[in-house]
């Protein structure tokens, strides 16, 4: 049985101050992950003294996008991600993220910052974030230290994040111009993981061309990445020389590039194609071009 | 291990308690509060039969600690019927026959009272998705998403 004694941190300072002083501490917030977990008495969590709830942090909640640059705080709900007139108006793709998960109960207590500690192969905010080249900023009572999001993590369910941090807030520059985005997912978090698939697609637009895209699966690859083959091979192109079906083709090459050939290619293969192929042409029709 | 003393707020009442760390709020509800309407199917957040209201929202209640909500107010399938009888939901329920065994029919009102008191003229569509966290393996979910749709005509009036 895995014992802890909860303790209930009330601001930020609190937070640092306990991870600074206490050892074997694990941060609680909406528990959708660790409830689960800790029931299931998994051998991960054998060794903590202290559950620490930091769901009562008004410092670590809210949203706030300004013109240049945006930030999500980490105890930010998945509802209220999806409820946000600002995230529908502005960054669509990540409301539409937020609300592919779970369900009505679990999106209430779900926060977009467990959901990237956790780090699941198949977790649902990272392909928005890093489409949109978003950093985390990890604090400690020391001070505060900033990561690429596509660099935090190492392997499913494990990050850089050190013992004595916290994730205060998820910020990114706000996309400017004319912009496209795309969010489209395939297969529920419990499906056997061969069937689970999520993409982002974001693109700023000029001229009917593609001036800068972000091509980001998530739960392709161990850890998600931005397809950088796609990305070149879409960028600086007008849209009648883009070819949606190519662009899946070559995404579906650089996953197995990066995976090898697995047991699971044959079904993520073509799949994957598939989601970028149609990416694509949801971006060149919305962006009003019928070739 | 020391406990740890939380203020909630039950179907109107005021309680004051000695929790667990592990304590869930579940847990608290039916074992503390005697209130066994509230079910525990899963305890992973799949089923929703242990679904209450915590402060407007339907949440899980087998993935809340109960020192979690401190100072939250709470409400439980018990808190529907009052002395003017049952809840439009709960006549909606019988009168479209959306209870077969019950086992689910805790969770589904809360569920559906959650999404009544935000949007009390849902679509089809929004009552599926406040409803698509809690499974029934008896009715087939048709009748209670009559069920959910005449409640909220009922009660408009
Ligand atoms: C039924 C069900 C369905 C689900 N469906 C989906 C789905 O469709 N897609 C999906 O992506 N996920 C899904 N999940 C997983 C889960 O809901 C999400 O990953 C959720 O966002 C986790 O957030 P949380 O606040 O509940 O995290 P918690 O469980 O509280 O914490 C998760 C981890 O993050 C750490 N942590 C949390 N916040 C911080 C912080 N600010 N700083 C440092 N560490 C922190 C914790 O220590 C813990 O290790 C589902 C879960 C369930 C039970
Ligand atoms: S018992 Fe809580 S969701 Fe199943
Ligand atoms: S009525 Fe039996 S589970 Fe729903």
């Amino acid at each position: 049985m895995v014992e802890y004694q909860l303790l209930r941190a009330h601001s930020l300072e609190e937070v640092l101050e306990i991870l600074a002083e206490k050892k074997k501490v694990q941060i609680l917030a909406g528990g959708t992950d660790l409830l689960v977990d800790l029931h299931q008495q998994d051998p991960k969590f054998e060794n903590i003294d202290y559950l620490l709830d930091i769901t009562d942090v008004a410092e670590l909640k809210g949203i706030k996008l300004g013109p240049e640059e945006g930030e999500i705080g980490a105890l930010t709900t998945h509802a209220e991600l999806l409820s946000s007139p600002e995230i529908k108006e502005k960054l669509p793709f990540i409301g539409a993220a937020a609300s592919s998960i779970g369900s009505t109960q679990i999106r209430n207590r779900a926060t977009i910052g467990g959901n990237l500690v956790n780090a699941a192969a198949c977790a649902d905010s990272f392909s928005p974030l890093i489409a949109l080249g978003a950093e985390l900023v990890l604090r400690n009572k020391g001070g505060a230290r900033r990561v690429l999001l596509e660099d935090f993590v190492e392997w499913p369910n494990q990050t850089v994040l050190k013992d004595n941090e916290v994730l205060e807030k998820i910020v990114f520059k706000m996309p400017q111009g004319e912009y496209y985005s795309s969010y489209q997912k395939i297969g529920r978090r419990n499906a056997v993981s061969i069937s689970r698939l999520s993409l982002t697609l974001l693109a700023e637009v000029e001229n009917e061309a593609i001036k800068n895209v972000q091509v980001v699966s998530g739960a392709a690859t161990p850890a998600p990445v931005p397809f950088r083959e796609v990305n070149k091979y879409l960028t600086a192109k007008t849209f009648a020389e883009i070819d949606p079906a190519e662009a899946g083709e070559i995404a579906a090459d650089e996953m197995v590039g990066i995976t090898g050939e697995r047991w699971s290619t044959p079904y993520k293969r073509p799949a994957l194609s598939k989601l970028v192929e149609r990416a694509v042409k949801d971006l060149l029709e919305e962006a009003g071009y019928n070739g | 291990m020391a406990k740890l003393e939380v203020e909630i707020t039950v179907n109107g009442e005021q309680h004051k308690l000695k929790v667990g760390s592990q304590e869930r709020l579940l847990d608290t509800l039916r074992d503390e509060l005697k209130l066994t309407g509230t079910k525990e199917g899963c305890s992973v957040g799949e089923c929703g039969a242990c679904t209450v209201i915590v402060d407007d929202q339907a949440v899980n209640s087998c993935l809340v600690l109960t020192a979690q909500v401190d100072g939250s107010e709470i409400i439980t399938v018990e808190g529907l019927e009052s002395k003017s009888g049952l809840h439009p939901l709960q006549k909606a329920f019988i009168e479209k026959q959306a209870v077969q065994c019950g086992f689910c029919t805790p969770g589904m009102l809360m569920s559906a009272l959650a999404l009544l008191n935000t949007n009390p003229t849902p679509t089809k569509e929004e009552i599926k998705t406040a409803l698509e966290g809690n499974l029934c393996r008896c009715t087939g979910y048709q009748q209670i998403i009559d069920a959910v749709e005449m409640a909220a005509e009922e009660w408009g009036v």
